[in-house]
Order: C-alpha cells, then structure tokens, then sequence
C-alpha cells in the first residue's frame, strides 16, 4: 500500500465502524426520556397522560391582516377544511358553536343540566319572564323565541348553552371568533384544532395541512393581506426541529469548511484532513456505543451535545501533527508533547466524569458520551495516528525566523496588567449584576422565544388556560368525579363572584352527576301543578295557555328522562368535556375497568388564580386520594433548580480532582499557578461577559464552560512545558492559534445560531477560549528574560 | 316582474301586522324598509321595540338591544330562503327565486300578485307560503304564513 493512502484507508475503517454502530443504536427522541423521575407515580401518570392529550395536540390558531369579513369568510372556510382533512379530532371556530343539531341533546336535557330556582316555575315566576317573550315575537327573531322561548319562559336553555360554549372572553362576528381588545383596526380571527395523533411527525402533517389550506384560501384575496399564525405544541415541536435541522445543516457547513481551509492552509496536505477525521469518528462511534449499552439507548439530544463537544477533540491530532519536525520519527514528537498531552486528556477525563454522577439522566448521559468519546479520540491519536502521520509524511510549514515569536513572547512581560480586566470580572460577577442561575424551565425549551410569546397572546385571546397549574380531583369513576367537583363548586363560585379568580371551566358545569340531575328531576313540578301556575302567570296578558303547551310537555318529558351520561354525548359535545376529564389507566376502549382512575382538571387563569384556588380548597401536592394540586411549571423548575446546583457541586468535585492531578503530575507550584490561573481567570471573564449581557446561566452554560475550561486546559498545559527552543515554542504558539481559530469558527458559527441552547453554547464557549488562548498564552508560558536572545535547549519537557 | 327589476333603490315606511296562535292579539310594528340593487336589504324597525336588520350580499346582521349577531346565509340555506323571497321580489329575480320556491304570477301590471311555495321540506318546515301583492313596479303588501299557522301581514307604502 503506498504510504500517502494509509490515512485514507484508516478513515474509511473509521468511518465503517461509525456506521455500524449508528445502525445498531437505539435513538430516542421523546424529551421525557431525558427527564428525571422525579415526581409521585399519580404525578407522572398525570403528566404523561396530558402530554399525550388534549393540551399537547391543540394548535391554536390565529389569522390577521384583513378586514374582519374577510378574516372571518376565511377561519369559517379554513374550519371547513381542516375538518374534512380527517388530520384533525376537532375544530372548533365561531361558527360551530351554533349548530342546532350538535346542541339539540343539551336543549332536551335542559332543565337536568342547570339550575332552576323553584319559583321560576310558579306563577309568579313564569309571569315575570312574560314581557321579555313578548317583545321577543314581535321581533325579527320571533321564530327563534317560538321555538325555544315559549318551551323554556325561565331561560334555562341560554345557562346551559353559555356553560357549554365556554367562550370565554372570545367576540363572535360575522360567525367567527375575533380576539378581545385589539387595536382598532387590526382584527384578529381565531381558531381552535387538535391534531387526530399524538407525536412529532403527525402534528407536522397536520400543520402542513393547516398552511396549504389557508394558502390557498387567501390566495388571491384583494382585501387586504392576511396572515396565519399558529402555536400550541405540535407547532413549537415541529417548529424547534425544523430551525434545529435547518440550523444543523447549515452551520455545520459553513463551519466545517473554515475547519478544512484553516488545516489545509497550515498543513498543505488533504491527507491531513483524514487524519483529523480518523479520531474523531472512532470517538463518535465509541461514545455512541458506550451510552447504548449503559442506558439501553441514545437520545437525539446527546448525540447532537455530544458531537459538539467531541468535535474539539479534533484538537488533538492537530497538536501531534504541529508539533511534528518535518521527517521526525514518532517517539521525538511524542517525547515533547507526550506528558503534556496526557495530562491534558486525564484532566477532561476527570472533569467530565463529574457530570456521570447526575440525577438528571441527559447530563449523565452526555457525560457518559463525552467521556468515552474523549479518551477514545487521545487513544487513536497517541496510538494509531502516531505511525500513521510518519508514515504519509504530514508535518507544519516550517515557520520562518523565531523573531516574530519572541516579540510576541515579549508580551508576557507585561502580563500582570492582563490581571485588570480579570479583577474587573470579579468584581462585576460579586455586584448586583453578577451571575443569576436560570430557574425557569421553559427558557431551556429550544421553541424561540417570539414563538412563546406568541403562544402565551394567543392563549390569553382565546381564554385556553396553559396547564402551568392544575388542580386535580380525583375519583374511581366519571360520575364520582362529577360529584366531588359539585362539592367544590360553592366555594369555587364564591372565589369567582368575589372577583378573587378567573372564571374557571369544570366538568360539572357541564355535566352534573347523575345524583344531582336525578335531583332536580325530583323538583320539577308535576303536569297539574305546572298547568295551574302557567294560567295563573298569563291572566290578564295577551298569552293563551295553548302557547306554554311545549313548556309543560318538556316539563314532563324531563321528568321521565334517563340522566344524560358522559356516553351518550355526541361527538361534538364529547370533545368539549375532553379537556376537563382525564382517565388514566384502565382501556382505552371506555367502560370501567381494573385500575382505572379518573380525573376532574380544573385549570385556572394563571398561577396566582391557581394559588387562591389550592388554598381555598385545601388541595395538596401529594394525596392520592384527595384533591391533588399539580403545580406543572413550578414542579419542573424546582426539580431544574436542583439539578443545576447538583451539577454545579459535581462541577466543582471535578475541578478539585483535575487540581489534585496537576498537583500530582507538574509538581512545580508555579506552573500549577501559572495553569490553573490562566483557566481561572478565562472563566471569570467569560461568566462576567455572560452577566453583563443579561445572560441566565442554565445546564447547558454549565456544559459549554466544562467544555471552554477543557480547551483551556489544553492551550496551558502546552504553553506550561517547560521551555524549549525557540523553533518548538513557535510550533506551540501557532499550533495552538490553529486550534483556538478551529474552535472558534465552529462556536462562532454556533453562536449564530436561532436556536437559543446552542446560541449560548456557541457564545460561551466562544468568548471563553478566546480568552483561555490569551491567559493560557500570558501566564501558562515562561516569560521571558529581560535580556534573553541564548535559547536554552532542553529535551526534557517537565523539571525534575 | 321586469319592471319590478328596472328600479335601482328603494326607500318606504312599513308596517307589520303578525297573528300568532300564542297570543290573543295582534302585534304590530313598523319602521322602515331599504333596497339598493343587487343585494342589500335594510329593516330598521322603529316599534314596538327597535331593532335593525341588514342583509348584504350572503351576511345577515341584526342589531337589537344594545346586542349585534352575524349570520353567514350560505351555512344557513333555510334562513337565506326567507331573506330571498323579500330581496328576491324586490329585485325581480324569479329565476333566483324559482331556486326556493315554485313561483305563480297573476293578474296584471295594474295589480298583480306573486305566491312562492316552498320547494324542500326544510323550507316547509318553516313556511307554508309568501305572497307578495303591487302594482307596477311597486309591491304593496308582503304575506306571509308559517307552517304552523301564524301570519304575518306588511304593508308597504315608497317614501321620497
């Protein structure tokens, strides 16, 4: 085999076992797998059950930009559509509301469903609602009052229908849904779906669906140009992948080829490019490897972390390479770089072994991943990069006269002045505006925050509580539930006529249990009783008896009735009481079965609603059996808080053991200094830079400064060795500024992108080994003499 | 019919007179009717309790007690059918209403009548028949009766 071919070949080797592993692997992508289990068995039921429900396949949908006809002709016609598309369970806009035929049953059932008072149905009663009845008929809605006006003189039908329409603080116009209190002139319609699937790929059929059909509704319109917006969870899911892949796709290019024109500029030769592939693919496969077999799978999430932390490992062949003298056999290059190279790999080995001992099983993963991956990479350098680069011959561009080398060595005369903007750092980070830690779990969602925003306006327009707080109630069946939320409902009722919370949505508003409809069947009057107390009401009005005829037979129609039960509801009425029920366990086929439970949700306004409400009615985090209070939001931050200060005190063990190693292995106290200074003194400025913009730091800052420190590390053991001659020093020096331009092109680029997790990676681990290249350069090495052109020689790198 | 067609706007005073089996009298209103071709009808009733009723093109708009509903005509085929036999008379468009009811013309240009019957069941279910009475290009009195019987008489007199 000639030599020039052998990278290439080992590449290939490389790049096979990749692929084999990669076909073998079990890649997840469910966000709850990378969760800690954390919370209660019926809290997680819970949880898992509504993120597979209602709330996670609504799209909320909005549509501005036009005149309002115009916006309603087209959310009428885009109903029409998407519920003919099959790819949606329920669409829900102003129109549907108004379906006679949907709402017949609750008309039927009226007088079971809400609560009458006892005198409406006496004479007095009756009588006063007369006068309304009249001028109804003479109205040009006198078909709509004969028919269900005189049936219903107390009016019981329009309590149900506004239960059961729980519109909310939503206008209807031109039979469609506008939000309230918009700026004039700027009308917004708004739409309601859920997706017919659960998961990623049917909820980005079902927005696919939703912008063709609107495209080619307003297609053409003159009136105006109207646009669509949509939120909810399937659209911040399909959302985030689509910016995370288009971002993958596009930063990786970019990056990758200024990665290849800073190599192919140094060294000259693409066989170098092989070369610095080889490590890597066999870390990537490794890593890969390693999580399968320790958690059973790969989140797509590691792997995507993963791969960004693995790719500074291309480091590492580019140190063996730039160090090399041009024909140098492999045990001079290793005897240089040798010591210093693996103490180098120890400490990241050591540091982020640290993030194998978290609770939160994404850290312990991505641990687990970069550390194999890490020490796989220093292994296939050392081992099988060593030979291979001898023998395809790659060596630097031997640099010119050390001059330029030692002015810029000269710098470091003056490095004590570098300890000013350090001290700035401190003193920055201890002030007011020094480091908060993110608490809020949501800002670690990667849905752009304009996409939330838009979500939480939207939310607000169409009164759609966003499940941050729930209060649940729990029962063995349907109708036990229904019960225990009557029991509640004095007191809820009171909070809201006190102006204390919200209107809040209840399923037995809706649908009382079967005791209470049986109940007010009992209070009906009888024919005889009715008969009297309607000739009583209409003596002395133009009224003939025959005209409360229908009244009195649904009367006693309502008195025979069967209960309405849950079963019965059709479809349309069925989907309304969907979100304020919740069955886990048991079939899914209905019926009750072995380990069934139900429950009421009940979701307020907001937290603070949420709050009074708890309190008023006693319901706790925990119990099983009684109410149960679901705080969400505020469960899943706790749980970050935790594991962010968990990760912090693992971080720390880590520096300590990476301090006990340098101790152990460079003895000399001043280079320890010089060493861990210059590391310190980089992450200083880098935390400060990120407080002085505002930044909260979250898990994934966490990862990119274990990772910035990891670069820096490098760059200062390299510059610690002790000093060399001139030609070795400026190999260091230019090496090094190759490896720092390598990581600051795939950051940078990084930091461009639109996901907010991996722009606050990029930006971190940016402006951190930046700084690590300087203080690494300024305190790591020795500084020079002040009268120095002899240059010692020494062939051992460590002092004994 | 086609004189009916030739006039372009109309503005007049009604007054409405309904019988209904559930009350022992009579209710009567009045206000006033206005028609631009093709498609806008207005009813501004001004007693006994006001209220206004604007039909432009497929939307029906009706505004009473401080409340305001909108109805799209085309999801509501029955109500859109009513709204037709007035707009549609005023408009003389027989073809149009020939669509909802079959059509019978009689008498002559001096005073001639028009009775619609309801073509579907849908519609039946709501109306037994309207019979408009005119002369010339003015109709005079529109009548209608329900399928349960009750009736409701305008009368029509052209304002300036």
């Amino acid at each position: 085999m000639s030599r020039p071919l052998r990278p290439l070949v080992a590449l290939l080797v490389a790049a096979a076992l990749l692929g084999g592993v990669f076909a073998r692997v079990d890649l997840r992508a469910d966000m709850a797998d990378l969760l800690p289990q954390g919370v209660s068995l019926s809290q997680r039921l819970v949880l898992d059950t509504l993120r597979e429900g209602a709330a996670a396949t609504l799209v909320l949908i909005g549509i501005e930009g036009a005149p309002e006809p115009e916006l309603a002709r087209l959310a009428r016609d885009l109903a029409a559509r998407l519920a003919a598309s099959g790819a949606f369970r329920l669409v829900a806009d102003g129109s549907a509301g108004a379906d006679p035929a949907a709402l017949e049953p609750l008309f039927r059932y009226r007088y079971l469903l809400a609560p009458v008072p006892p005198e409406a149905f006496a004479a007095p009663g009756l009588h006063a609602a007369l006068p309304g009845l009249l001028a109804g008929l003479g109205s040009s809605a006198a078909p709509l009052v004969k028919r269900y006006g005189l049936a219903d003189p107390p009016g019981v039908f329009r309590t149900v229908l506004a239960a059961w329409a729980g519109e909310g603080r939503l206008r209807r116009s031109h039979g469609a849904w506008f939000a309230p209190d918009r700026p004039a002139g700027q009308p917004r319609a708004l739409l309601l779906a859920q997706t017919a699937g659960g998961g990623l790929d049917s909820g980005g059929a079902a927005l696919a669906t939703i912008r063709t059909a609107f495209a080619a509704l307003s297609h053409g319109t003159a009136l105006g140009t109207p646009r669509l917006l949509l939120a909810g969870p399937p659209v911040f899911a399909a959302e985030a992948a689509a910016a995370m892949r288009a971002d993958a796709h596009r930063l990786t290019l970019i990056s990758a080829l200024s990665v290849l024109a800073l190599l192919l500029w140094r060294f000259r030769s693409p066989a170098v490019l092989a070369v610095v592939l080889i490590p890597l693919l066999a870390s990537l496969a490794a890593a890969a490897l390693a999580v399968q077999l320790a958690f059973g799978f790969v989140h797509v999430v590691t792997l995507g972390f993963g791969m960004t932390m693995l790719g500074v490992t291309v480091d590492y062949p580019v140190l063996l390479i730039g160090h090399r003298k041009q024909g140098e056999a492999q045990a001079g290059t290793l005897r240089r770089i040798g010591p210093a190279f693996a103490l180098a790999v120890l400490c990241a080995a050591l540091g982020l072994t640290s993030m194998l001992g978290s609770a939160f099983p994404g850290l312990a993963q991505l641990g687990l991943f970069a550390l194999t991956g890490v020490v796989t990479a220093a292994a296939v350098t050392r081992f099988a990069l060593a030979p291979l680069i001898v023998a395809a011959g790659l060596a630097p561009v031997p640099l010119r006269a050390p001059e330029r080398l030692l002015r810029i060595e000269r710098l470091r005369r003056g490095r004590l002045w570098a300890l000013v903007p350090v001290g700035a750092a401190l003193g920055l980070l201890a002030g007011p505006h020094g480091l908060k830690l993110e608490t809020d779990l949501a800002r670690l969602s990667p849905v752009p925050p304009a996409a939330l925003a838009l979500d939480a306006e939207l939310r607000a327009e169409l009164g759609a509580p966003d499940m941050g707080e729930i209060l649940l109630v729990p029962g063995p069946d349907l109708d036990s539930v229904l019960a225990a939320e009557e029991a509640l409902m004095p007191r809820i009722a009171g909070l809201e006529a006190a102006g204390r919370i919200a209107p809040v949505a209840l399923a037995a508003r809706l649908l009382p249990s079967q005791a209470t409809q049986r109940a007010r069947q009992a209070a009906l009057p009888d024919a005889a009783t009715l008969a009297a107390a309607v000739s009583g009401a209409i003596a002395g009005t133009p009224f003939r008896a025959a005209a409360f005829a229908p009244f009195e037979a649904d009367v006693a129609a309502s008195r025979a009735l069967v209960p309405l039960q849950p079963q019965d509801l059709n479809p349309f009425l069925a989907a309304r009481l969907a979100p304020l029920v919740l069955k886990v366990g048991g079939s899914r086929a209905g019926g009750s079965s072995e380990g069934e439970r139900w429950f009421g949700v009940i979701a307020p306004a907001s937290a603070a609603d949420g709050a009074v409400l708890a309190d008023a009615l006693g319901a706790t985090p925990g119990g099983p059996s009684g109410l149960m209070r679901l705080a969400v939001k505020a469960t899943a931050d706790a749980l970050l808080a935790a594991y962010t200060a968990q990760a912090w005190r693992w971080l720390a063990g880590g520096g300590l053991a990476v301090l006990a190693a340098l101790a152990l292995f460079l003895r000399d106290p001043a280079r320890v200094a010089g060493v861990l200074g210059a590391i310190a003194a980089a992450i200083l400025l880098t935390l400060a830079v990120l407080a002085a913009a505002g930044v909260r730091l979250t898990l994934f800052h966490l990862v990119a400064l274990q990772l910035m420190a990891g670069v820096g590390l490098d760059y200062a053991l390299f510059f610690a060795r002790r000093q060399l001659d001139a030609e070795e020093r400026a190999r260091t020096l230019s090496t090094l500024a190759l490896c720092n331009a390598m990581t600051l092109a795939t950051f940078g680029v990084l930091a461009l992108s639109r996901t907010p997790v991996l722009r606050g990676i990029g930006a971190t681990v940016t402006v951190g080994a930046l700084a690590a290249m300087v203080f690494a350069f300024l305190f790591a090495g020795e500084r020079p003499a002040t009268i120095s052109l002899s240059e010692r020689t020494q062939d051992d790198p460590w002092p004994r | 019919m086609a004189r009916l067609a030739a006039v372009p706007a109309r503005h007049a005073r009604f007054v409405e007179e309904k019988h209904l089996a559930a009350l022992a009298t009579p209710i009567e209103a009045h206000g006033e009717l206005v028609y631009r071709r093709p498609a806008y009808l207005e009813k501004i009733t001004t007693a006994p309790a006001p209220e206004r009723l604007v039909v432009d093109g497929a939307t029906l708009r009706f505004e009473h007690d401080g409340r305001v509903e909108t109805f799209d005509l085309t999801a509501r085929p029955e109500l859109a059918a009513l709204v037709e036999a007035v707009r549609g008379t005023l408009a003389g468009d027989l073809a149009g209403l020939g669509a909802s009811y079959a059509v019978a013309l009689a008498g002559d240009e001096g005073a001639w009548r028009l009775s619609l019957t309801p073509r579907t069941v849908a519609l039946a279910r709501l109306l037994r028949l309207v019979a408009v009475e005119g002369h010339g290009a003015e109709p005079e009195r529109i009548d209608i009766i329900e399928a349960d019987g009750d009736t409701a008489r305008m009368r029509i007199t052209p304002l300036p």
